[in-house]
């Protein structure tokens, strides 16, 4: 019961780092207008790939080019979701150096959430979530997949593992900051993986896919909600699926203790 | 002169300056080349891509590989610093000394671009050794041209940030802008995928405009798509448009300058 409550004072908090976020933006709106227009650039080249694959008009195994379009645009989507806490995971190098954590490490909450979901970004939400949203339903749609209850809950399901999945995954080499000073270039490095998702797995080789699939799980955050929905998720991958959001977020949870240890805080 | 010596090498020194970050930021450009190369071996393997997109498999390949090289040699990013110094006031050191701003920002940028084109040489030479090797018609006079191509593209690319630059004596919070501008130009350029693969309008206004210029153009050289004639076409459009990003350069530096307030010191 307790553990509930805790659970739900988190969300409360969520709710109130959304409001002020949401307040915030719409205070500097031209801020707000303009950051949808970056999003809105990186979208674009996100489509030219789509574009590809329909003038080409071939398959990539089972998938057609329909279904690459839901592949996509799910992969747009989880950016959105992705993006809405990401400006807290850059930040947190400079916090570690500058010492700005020292205000946080004091209050009554989890010190990981509050420094990673602090600031809600909407305004790189909002276009991948629209255009996200509409590539879905028309691959959903153009590729005559089923609808009725039960694909629909399990590509949910999956969704919410792969938010869950990103969270844990992408948040691991900014925890390195703790440990080394500059992780420019190892942040680099990440963006370009969370790329690969440009196109479905099923393009790349066998063990480039096993190991994108099991080692380093970037393919399951946006290509299971489609295969799940196709029908083509083994039993083994639908618990993989599960369990690898919750695998990967104990290590970063675990990797974020032991790291913080290593924080000194700021001379005053 | 000597005073623009030393800002170039100001330029070599700030871009040496984090290595380990430098050589990584290099590394991850190969991803995206990973995922492209993975992509279009698919689509020539399981279709008639050639006659769809218009490019041989060979020739769509050494694009890839060249177009990200091109556009990390091409590319800019003084803009910010730019509008900073508008904003800031750091512009009036430049205007009360006998040095010319555009000079300054020019040599700076020549500057950082050492270390990268000592990184991009080595490898463009093996990639370009390896297309001749696998029958593709790369000459010694189509590597030669395309070094020059590739230098007036250096300079396109200057004149047109340069002026996107100066944009800051108008607009104010315009740091997020220039983001959405660089990313779409690097569309526009080529420097993603080759944009004539698209045909009809996107083809023509690739070859009327700047942009196709600056990444598109070069690499198309060396891929040995175009004949001598529409070779010497394209570096007549690269003279003509780096002219009219100067001329548009210096009238809005002169228009720019008697709005900016000066503020700080």
């Amino acid at each position: 019961m307790k553990k509930m409550e805790k659970i739900g004072r988190y969300f409360k908090l969520m709710g109130v780092f959304a409001k002020y976020s949401l307040m915030s933006a719409l205070e500097y709106r031209i801020n707000f207008v303009t950051g949808v227009t970056v999003e809105m650039g990186w979208m674009i080249i996100k489509l030219l790939y789509v574009a590809i694959i329909y003038k080409a008009g071939t398959s990539i195994g089972i998938l057609t080019p329909d279904h690459i379009l839901l592949f996509v645009g799910t992969y747009v989507l989880m950016t959105g979701v992705y993006m809405l806490y990401f400006g807290n995971f850059v930040s947190l190098p400079g916090m570690v150096q500058q010492g700005e954590m020292d205000l946080y490490i004091v209050k009554p909450v989890s010190l990981q959430f509050l420094v990673t979901m602090r600031r809600i970004d909407f305004a790189y939400l909002l276009p991948n979530l629209a255009v996200g949203m509409a590539m879905i339903v028309a691959g959903w749609h153009l590729a005559g997949l089923p609808a009725g209850v039960v694909p629909i809950a399990g590509f949910l399901f999956y969704l919410a593992c792969g938010c869950l999945l990103t969270y844990s995954l992408f948040l691991l080499p900014y925890i390195l900051s703790f440990w080394i000073i500059s992780v420019g270039g190892i942040m680099d490095i990440s963006n370009a993986l969370w790329d690969f998702n440009n196109m479905p797995s099923m393009i790349y080789g066998k063990w480039f896919r096993r190991i994108g699939t099991y080692i380093l799980p970037i393919f399951v955050i946006t290509n299971f909600p489609g295969l799940f929905l196709m029908g083509e998720l083994s039993l083994w991958d639908c618990v993989w699926g599960a369990a690898a959001p919750v695998l990967f977020f104990v290590l970063s949870r675990a990797l974020w203790k032991v790291s913080l240890k290593k924080y000194s805080s700021a001379s005053s | 002169m000597s005073s623009y010596r030393c800002v170039f090498l100001m330029g070599v020194e700030q871009a040496l300056e984090y290595r380990v970050s430098f050589f990584l930021s290099m590394l991850s450009a190969v991803f995206p080349i990973i995922i492209q190369t993975t992509m279009w071996n698919y689509l020539y393997g399981h279709s008639d891509a050639a006659a769809i997109f218009g490019y041989r498999q060979g020739e769509i390949l050494l694009y890839t590989l060249l177009a990200t090289i091109v556009s990390q040699l091409v590319g800019t990013g003084f803009e910010g610093e730019m509008n900073s110094d508008i904003k800031m006031g750091g512009l009036n050191k430049y205007l009360i000394r006998p040095v010319s701003y555009k000079g300054y920002r020019f040599f700076r940028f020549l500057g950082q671009k050492v270390p990268r084109v000592m990184v991009a040489a080595p490898v463009m030479a093996v990639i370009i050794g390896l297309a001749f090797w696998q029958g593709m018609p790369v000459s010694i006079g189509k590597v030669l041209v395309f070094l020059i191509s590739l230098g007036l593209a250096l300079l396109l690319n200057f004149s047109c940030f340069y002026c996107i630059g100066l944009l800051g004596f108008w607009l104010t919070d315009v740091d997020k802008l220039f983001g959405t501008i660089s990313i779409v130009l690097t569309v526009v350029s080529g420097g993603v995928f080759p944009l004539d693969i698209f045909g009809g309008v996107v083809e023509t206004l690739v070859n009327l405009l700047p942009f196709g210029y600056t990444v598109q153009f070069p690499v198309n050289i060396i891929n040995g798509r175009f004949g001598w004639g529409r070779i010497g076409a394209g570096i007549a459009f690269q003279i003509g448009w780096i002219f009219f990003f100067v001329c548009l350069g210096n009238v809005m530096w002169r228009h720019g300058v008697k709005r900016y307030a000066a503020v700080g010191g």
